[in-house]
């Protein structure tokens, strides 16, 4: 989901942290479906690792020893590997960590011992009745999607920032803009771009542009039709031959030669 | 002021990168390995963008310029600011520390809300007690199916009359671990419905103090009273103050949530973890002894171990379990909080 659109988006985004250097810096709640999908990979893995370490025992042990150590192991398991991953591994576990997710403390801090413990024994009544049903439910309700056990450990699972570099790399923006279209530059155009859009208008024109790809094709269609309609009333533009998409994708050209300044 | 966008793109990328895989590395190696010029580094960058984030959000609202800065610096804060705990958990002297001074500790400090749910507890019992000792035939209402029998003195008879249940020490270490997974799934429950409800704590601690006393009244009613008492007291002994503990800490996580006072929840519940926390695992540790004791011992019929000895063997739990939990106040009060502060 594209955060800059949708309701979500904007309720979401609200829980920040302010650190010692005065800086706010926003936490990104994750959604319940990545949540669950995560979960699902980590029971799958327990399911696994139960299942090779009691073949294991039974071999090794006598099998009065065997069947106390089997249950023991596969109980203990079950506990031990959530909290042991979320400490060990600053908040993700191998499921998290394949969906892109890891639990923080909710100040933004690495959660402790003690956080993990209490945020997985709240499983138990998480997934009361069945799968997850009253957990989920307090997800849908809470603003940041939190279960009961996150909340009565104060934590919270955040989207992981491990593919950031990758987003940097990419956070490069006339260059960006300059590769998705040939066209040549409209000097009039540039002009009215440069002394009559505001920050926020020339913003509205990159994000657009820079993410036409990933809408859906209706609601791009209508996003550049309002988008442009909006700037040939504030430029006074009668550009009859150009679709929105047309006229936006213009003025972002125009932005990109003349740089964004403010 | 602002610096036009693109110069700090320009000016940050690198260092914005060289910072992310400082990081990368950090989260993988221990912080001696890493070694001091790089930690500054790291600390140095972290704040280089943290200023940035500050001139960037001024300069943009573009998600897809700000989120990668503002992952990265949430980022460098967790390493920047996160306490690491400096000591492992898992030596063995720090377990044993852990196991003979911390869980007391944490016991003590939590003796209010085991007060309450004893109290909870207590009042079920005697009222499920009571209510079959005035009435029998609220038994049928208040013990659950599996527990109701509909003459007591039967059951113990044909009990006694058998073959021991538990023949084995395979059958008793099978029975046992199934006990007491069970009985920590449950204790965890109980935690986590004081812990979010308060209430709904005090209400299943009261209800099973309802059902216990009412079969226990109906084996009483029955005249195989002691019967009862050797066949649930040695691991009751153990199980029953169990429930209670987790219980109690759950009310200790919930007072902290519901009723944080005059710091913040957050803060609150922090207050509380420490306590939480080893009351909980002094729980599932008397637990898996009650599970063993309840999986082989209590199941022993007067053919093998007579009543006056499961009997005893039952009250000497109890009192060493009372002693060890809540005994050395004054000696141990020092040790709790020399293991807050570690």
């Amino acid at each position: 989901m594209n955060r800059a659109i949708g309701v979500a988006g904007t309720w979401r985004a609200k829980r920040q942290i302010r650190t010692p250097e005065h800086v706010r810096v926003r936490l990104d709640p994750a959604g319940p479906g990545s949540r669950f999908l995560g979960l699902l990979v980590d029971f799958a893995l327990i399911l696994a690792l139960t299942a090779l370490a009691s073949s294991a025992l039974s071999k090794l042990l006598p099998k009065s020893l065997g069947t106390l150590a089997i249950a023991t192991l596969s109980f203990v398991l079950t506990w031990v590997y959530h909290v042991g991953f979320e400490v060990r591994r600053e908040g993700r576990t191998p499921g998290k960590a394949m969906l892109g997710l890891r639990v923080v403390d909710a100040r933004g801090l690495p959660l402790s011992l003690e956080q993990s413990f209490v945020r997985n024994v709240g499983r138990v009544l998480d997934f009361a009745p069945v799968l997850y049903g009253l957990g989920g439910l307090v997800a849908l309700l809470d603003r940041d999607g939190r279960r009961l056990g996150d909340l009565l450990a104060d934590t919270l699972v955040v989207r992981d920032e491990g593919n950031s570099r990758r987003r940097m790399a990419a956070a490069n923006l006339p260059e960006t803009l300059r590769r998705q279209g040939q066209a040549p530059v409209d000097p009039e155009l540039a002009r009215l771009a440069r002394h009559r859009l505001s920050l926020d208008e020339r913003e509205l024109v990159v994000a657009l542009v820079r993410r036409a790809d990933k809408l859906d094709p209706r609601a791009r269609y209508d996003l550049f039709e309002q988008a442009g309609q909006h700037f040939r009333r504030k430029l006074v533009l009668d550009l009859p031959h150009l679709s929105g998409e047309a006229l936006v994708r213009a003025l972002a050209l125009a932005i990109a030669a003349t740089g964004t300044r403010r | 002021m602002a610096l036009p966008l693109e110069r700090l793109l320009a000016e940050g990328r690198d260092r914005w990168r060289r910072l992310d895989e400082l990081l990368d590395v950090a989260a993988k190696a221990p912080a001696w390995e890493l070694g001091p010029e790089r930690m500054r580094e790291i600390v140095r960058l972290y704040r280089l963008a943290a200023a940035d984030l500050n001139r960037l959000v001024a300069a943009t609202a573009d998600p897809e310029l700000i989120d990668p800065l503002n992952a990265l610096v949430g980022r460098g804060y967790r390493f920047v600011y996160g306490a690491r705990r400096v000591e492992s958990f898992w030596g063995v002297r720090r377990l044993v520390r852990f196991f003979t001074r911390e869980i007391p500790a944490g016991f003590r400090s939590g003796r209010r809300a085991v007060v309450v749910a004893s109290l909870a507890f207590g009042a079920g019992a005697l009222l499920g007690f009571g209510a079959v000792a005035v009435r029998p035939s609220f038994a049928e209402d208040l013990v659950p199916g599996e527990f109701f029998t509909s003459s007591p003195r039967e059951r113990v008879a044909e009990i006694e009359k058998k073959e021991e249940r538990i023949a084995t020490v395979e059958q008793a270490a099978d029975f046992g671990s199934q006990l007491y997974t069970h009985n920590i799934r449950v204790s965890f429950l109980a935690f986590c419905l004081a812990a979010a409800t308060v209430v709904g704590g005090i209400w299943l601690l009261f209800w099973n103090g309802v059902i216990l006393g009412a079969v226990a009244a109906s084996y009483v009613l029955d005249g195989v009273g002691v019967f009862f008492v050797a066949w649930v007291g040695p691991h009751g002994a153990l199980e029953l103050p169990s429930i209670v503990f987790a219980g109690a800490a759950g009310l200790v996580l919930g007072r902290a949530f519901w009723f944080p006072g005059e710091v913040t929840r957050g803060a609150a519940l922090r207050a509380a973890f420490p306590t939480v926390w080893r009351m909980l695992i002094g729980t599932s540790a008397a637990l898996v002894l009650a599970g063993l004791i309840e999986g082989s011992f209590s199941q022993l019929s007067a053919k093998t171990v007579p009543y006056p000895l499961k009997i005893g063997v039952a009250i000497v739990l109890f009192v060493a379990l009372s002693l060890f939990l809540f005994g050395r106040r004054a000696a141990a009060e020092g040790a709790g909080r020399e293991g807050e502060a570690a």
